[in-house]
């Protein structure tokens, strides 16, 4: 347990200390919840028979600017510190509470993006049904793509090109897993958002979050931890105890 | 360097019982998945032994395959073929620093202090110690970024023997390191060898041949001794 409480608290810092996130986590959610909100007005709210343009402009706008920068925080983490981690490792710390420390703090890092960005879609105008619903959701899309994350670090380990591939794939995952657009495709629905997409509408529009996103969201979060801990383990020279 | 030749009075009386680090016939190939990229063979066969507190010397060109030979000594890369035995603790200084950036130079000591199973008295001891010895205390504030390269360096030699290991083995390990500095590695590479630890050096200055009690060349793959030492 101290092992863990030290690493956690190394991570925490590390991400704590870069200037370049805090900041993105205060100006991106309100900057991307507004600007998406504004741009869906150009639509009649008739096409949106369950709710208004600019709500739905909102709720895409806070799943992508929670799930970005989420993922950022993966991927920095990952290609950063492989190197650190890998010798950290050697040196006789477990490899496998250095992951779960990464996780957690990537947890911690969704909760406060999934906080700034349901702030500003409150903000902005929009009525949220439930609060503690519309805010655990968006923590969940912040987890699956800040293992993501890991997996894209791993597998693509620079900065530049891995942020470009995480803001494309955020970008057209918040767009798509909505269902405002009939994509005749059944691969969006292997879209990381699209099962967070539908709970998060829920939760804002009438509270709840019952039905299949609820497992199919759980079941996505399951195979992404285990693809994460692998890539983390090829990342950085495998598993010790 | 006072442990030459009390090092050197040492060998005539080796027994396995001193050898704290043993690699036989080891080999690395560097492989790429891409079919049109060549194998690159670093490794053919290299063996050595290493004994308690001996300074040894592991020269060789560029690109001559110190730093794999090292990884796979220490235990951080996997051998192709061949066999590394490593009874005791060992201690790694890599060629390039391994650390977190955005942690003070104390936050570093704590946790690798814990990755190597210290009570937090034996942390803040063993950064006493060795931040004073190395010349840096007066960074121990200071997150790793902010380091100068030379003191980021200082900072991974020491994580690297914080815990007295039995065996160190370093890369290059003084690398920015002002003169006074220099002189001080030295010392306290002596004092680690007096005190039976053994310390196996990669370097390229001819100057300071005189301070091993032997010197190996990797050539071709395989570790020779050389007349230099």
């Amino acid at each position: 347990m101290p092992e863990f409480r030290t690493g956690a608290s190394a991570h925490a810092k590390s991400v704590a200390r870069q200037p370049t996130t805090l900041a993105l986590l205060a100006v991106l959610p309100p900057f991307v919840v507004a600007v998406y909100g504004a741009a869906m007005t150009a639509f009649p709210d008739t096409v949106f028979l369950r709710g208004s343009a600019a709500t739905y402009g909102r709720v895409g706008g806070a799943l992508f600017a929670t799930a970005f920068l989420s993922g950022l925080v993966g991927l920095f983490g990952t290609v950063s510190a492989a190197r650190a981690d890998r010798y950290l490792s050697f040196s006789g710390f477990s490899s496998v509470v250095l992951f779960g420390t990464r996780v957690l703090v990537s947890v911690g890092v969704a909760g406060v993006a999934a906080a700034v960005s349901l702030l500003a879609v409150v903000a902005a105008g929009t009525e949220v049904a439930s609060l503690p619903a519309a805010y655990a959701v968006l923590v969940l899309a912040g987890v699956l793509y800040g293992l993501l994350g890991v997996v894209v670090g791993a597998l693509l380990p620079r900065e530049l090109e891995g942020s470009l591939v995480l803001v494309f794939l955020a970008d057209v995952d918040s767009f798509l897993s909505g269902d405002v657009i009939p994509v005749n495709t059944d691969l969006v629905e292997l879209l990381p958002l699209h099962a967070p997409h539908a709970l998060f509408a829920a939760a804002v529009r009438d509270g709840s979050l019952a039905g299949g996103p609820v497992g199919r969201a759980l079941a996505y979060l399951a195979v992404l931890f285990v693809a994460a801990g692998v890539a983390y383990a090829a990342a950085t020279g495998g598993w010790s105890a | 360097m006072p442990n030459v030749s009390k090092q050197r009075g040492n060998r005539d009386s080796d027994s396995d019982g001193d050898v704290v680090l043993r690699a036989d016939g080891v080999e690395k190939t560097y492989s790429s998945p891409l079919p049109w990229e060549p194998d690159v063979e670093v490794l053919t066969g290299a063996s050595l032994e290493l004994r308690a507190g001996e300074v040894v010397g592991i020269v060789g060109e560029n690109g001559s395959g110190k730093s794999t030979l090292m990884e796979s000594l220490v235990g951080a890369l996997d051998p192709d073929a061949g066999t590394v035995e490593r009874p005791g603790d060992v201690g790694w200084c890599p060629q390039d620093d391994r650390l977190y950036d955005r942690l003070t130079v104390d936050e570093t000591f704590r946790l690798f202090g814990q990755a190597h199973d210290m009570a937090p008295d034996e942390i803040e001891a063993a950064a006493d110690r060795l931040t004073e010895r190395l010349d840096f205390a007066r960074f121990r504030d200071r997150r790793v970024d902010r380091l100068s390269g030379g003191n980021r360096r200082k900072l991974t030699l020491a994580v690297s023997l914080m815990h007295d290991p039995e065996v160190l083995l370093l890369d290059e390990p003084y690398t920015g390191f002002d003169w006074e500095t220099y002189l001080a590695f030295w010392d306290l590479a002596a004092d680690l060898a007096e005190r039976g630890t053994a310390v196996a050096v990669i370097s390229h200055l001819v100057s300071e041949r005189d301070r091993f009690d032997r010197i190996l060349e990797l050539r071709d793959g395989r570790l020779e001794a050389t007349d230099d030492a």
